[in-house]
């Protein structure tokens, strides 16, 4: 098995803590867990993790600042701040000091670790100008796709999905993480089967008949797209 | 008590301040008339006496005794004096009785004391005297009693004495009178007041028609409490549709969980039936949710994420993201703009405007139906309009549809939070943008905004929702 991911957690609230830790560790993180901002902050400085969740409340020291000083400290440690705050203005902040991506408190356990793994996978190569992912080739200069043989007729908005699921391929990704990365849209829309239907589209052309599909539905969570079996 | 505050009251303090600046005034009005008078009268008396004295010392020797004689002899106020005196300074004629040692002779005419031959009375009176050397040494003294100055001075004094009298009576009785006046209002206020504070929300100030600061005052106040009372209005049935509408998810999953744990025999059945729990819990976050992100927004006046936002990128963006749904209902989505607009304002908040519009316009907009987006600028502002071919907002809907968990019958099985509107039009009213509802049937809705930053939010007052026949915009 590959080195275990080390994540460190600030959250000052117990039984969300204890949650978070056992679903991570089930997941196969290493997790550190702390409860305030200021002990939190010595933790990170001593040793190096792979990735960071911090609340954005926390007593002692401010979620924020000790996200400051951090980045202060050139220590890029990627970071998902959770607040209880929806604040439009907090999630501004949030990510202007230094936070990569913001979680609002409740969330669904899956939408954390999704977020974790997107964090710790930041996409290969952005640089590259052809994308392949199993059978799958996407062309960004030329602006085609095709599967195998097979030219994909795609329209813009299916190219960008398609585009962002090839580059995050094997991980799963939430409807919000959709909706915010692909359509840079921050809130959950009244209509909830919104994503539903784009993907129901872009799986149509993207799976055909016969074919193994690439494109799989996470009940309840989101989507993935495999790249093997 | 109540008399003491009157006193203290400020309006009775100013009239006695005026009370007090006019009588000062009237007394440097006095010494000013009294400091020209008297001046005036000296100058009189002054060229009098001078032409006198030349006339009697003109005379020849022989006819001066006379001429004195018949001079004082006319003067029956007594207010002449006139005196000759040889050069040894005793007197020959008239009612001066020895040559006054300050007296200069052929000097200019100087107020000096005379002493005469009957002594007056009350006081030694001032005079103004002038001498003359005659030929053969004779001293010849002319002189005018002044005092007249000063009864005239005290006449005016006592005119204007007794007209400043009533003049202060009158000021303080201003004073008080319009003390009591504003008093008696404040109090009427005050009874109203408490009486909106004890719960008659409908109360309101008098306004009465003049236009005096109090009446102006009252009309500010009293749209203020329109305001209220509306607010408050829709608080008070918030706390019911709140409860309403986390109850029926909260129930459903109740009876999920209850039935599950006894019935549910294989983890499957068990998993199926904790996913029916979460959803609903989800459904009830989601209201929770979108409530606290509309007070939020209510009451955010920080506008961090401002910045220049691209009106047609949202309103392509915003299709972009609604066509699939539209084409699986069958409703054809399009979005027209002509124009490249830049408003102050925050992308987010906007494209969830925008975004909310249309997913009601594609909601209640039938099958086969079509929905349209607009972008329409012209020198200042922008106008977003969401237009569809569904039923519409009815006349009488188009206040309550703001109105946070407002959904109207006909909409009860139609999912959603029924915050739609009302968060679109917070995110209007934190731009200083404007919402206007079209007539039904057809619904349209258009966002007014004023484009570059001159459009930030202007008066609290100014009413989010303005009717379009109305408002005359479109």
């Amino acid at each position: 098995m590959v080195a275990m991911n080390r994540i460190l957690l600030i959250e000052d609230d117990t039984e969300t803590a204890e949650v978070i830790v056992a679903e991570l560790a089930d997941r196969g993180f290493e997790v550190q867990w702390t409860a305030n901002g200021v002990d939190g902050l010595g933790r990170a400085r001593a040793s190096s993790h792979d990735a960071m969740i911090v609340d954005r409340m926390l007593p002692g020291m401010d979620g924020l600042t000790v996200i400051e000083a951090l980045r202060k400290d050139q220590v890029r440690t990627p970071v998902l701040v959770l607040s209880a705050l929806g604040a439009v203005d907090d999630r501004v902040r949030g990510l202007r000091m230094g936070g990569d991506d913001y979680l609002t408190k409740p969330f669904a356990l899956v939408e954390l670790v999704a977020r974790i793994e997107a964090l710790l996978r930041r996409p290969s190569d952005s640089r590259q100008t052809v994308l392949q992912v199993g059978p799958l080739q996407l062309d960004l200069i030329e602006r085609t796709a095709r599967r195998g043989e097979r030219e994909l007729d795609l329209l813009p908005r299916e190219f960008r999905l398609l585009e962002y699921m090839m580059r995050r391929s094997d991980q799963l990704l939430t409807r919000a993480m959709l909706l915010e990365e692909v359509w840079n849209y921050k809130f959950v829309p009244a209509t909830t089967n919104l994503i539903d239907v784009h993907m129901g589209r872009l799986r149509h052309k993207v799976d055909g008949p016969g074919e193994v599909p690439l494109i799989h539905n996470v009940r309840g969570s989101g989507f993935v797209l495999r790249s093997r079996r | 008590m109540h008399k003491i505050q009157l006193i203290r009251s400020s309006t009775f303090l100013w009239a006695l301040a005026v009370a007090a600046a006019f009588a000062l005034f009237v007394v440097a009005l006095f010494a000013f008339i009294y400091w020209k008078l008297d001046a005036y009268l000296v100058a009189r008396s002054d060229r009098m006496i001078t032409t006198q004295i030349r006339f009697i010392a003109d005379l020849p020797p022989s006819r001066r005794l006379n001429a004195i004689a018949d001079h004082l002899a006319q003067d029956s106020r007594g207010v002449q004096y006139a005196g000759l005196f040889d050069a040894a300074g005793n007197r020959l004629a008239g009612n001066i009785d020895h040559l006054p040692r300050q007296l200069e002779p052929d000097g200019a005419v100087q107020g000096v004391q005379l002493d005469l031959l009957q002594k007056p009375t009350s006081h030694v009176p001032v005079v103004r005297a002038v001498g003359r050397r005659l030929d053969g040494g004779d001293v010849l003294v002319m002189g005018r009693n002044v005092d007249e100055t000063r009864e005239i001075a005290s006449v005016v004094g006592e005119a204007l004495a007794l007209g400043l009298l009533p003049a202060f009576s009158l000021c303080l009785l201003a004073g008080a009178w319009l003390s009591f006046r504003a008093q008696r209002r404040v109090e009427e206020v005050n009874q109203r007041v408490q009486r909106i504070v004890a719960g008659e929300l409908r109360e309101r100030l008098p306004e009465s028609g003049a236009d005096d600061p109090f009446a102006r005052l009252a009309k500010i106040v009293n749209g203020m409490l329109d305001e209220m009372e509306m607010m408050i209005n829709a608080l008070a049935g918030l706390g019911n549709d709140i409860a309403h509408d986390l109850r029926t998810p909260l129930t459903r999953v109740r009876l999920a969980l209850e039935r599950g744990r006894t019935h549910a025999a294989t983890l499957e059945q068990l998993q199926d039936v904790t996913d029916k729990a979460i959803a609903g819990i989800d459904q009830s976050l989601a209201i929770v949710t979108a409530l606290l992100r509309l007070t939020e927004i209510e009451n955010n006046r920080r506008m961090a994420g401002f910045g220049d936002v691209a009106l047609d990128e949202i309103l392509r963006e915003v299709c972009d993201l609604y066509e699939p749904i539209a084409e699986d209902k069958r409703i054809r989505l399009g979005a027209v703009t002509e124009r490249h607009v830049q408003v102050w304002g925050d992308r987010d908040l906007l494209f969830e405007a925008v975004a909310n519009l249309v997913d009601n316009a594609i909601k209640f907009t039938p099958s086969g139906g079509r929905v349209e987006l607009r972008l329409d600028a012209e020198d200042d502002s922008a106008l977003v309009r969401v237009s569809d071919t569904g039923p519409g907002i009815s006349e009488q809907e188009r206040e309550a549809v703001l109105r946070r968990f407002y959904r109207s019958d006909k909409m009860r099985n139609t999912p959603g939070v029924g915050l739609g509107l009302s968060l679109v039009a917070a995110i209007v009213k934190l731009h200083g943008f404007r919402l206007v509802i079209g007539p039904a049937p057809g619904g349209r809705i258009e966002i007014l905004a004023s484009i570059g930053r001159a459009g930030r939010p202007v008066t609290r007052r100014s009413r989010t929702l303005l009717h379009a026949d109305a408002g005359g915009v479109g």
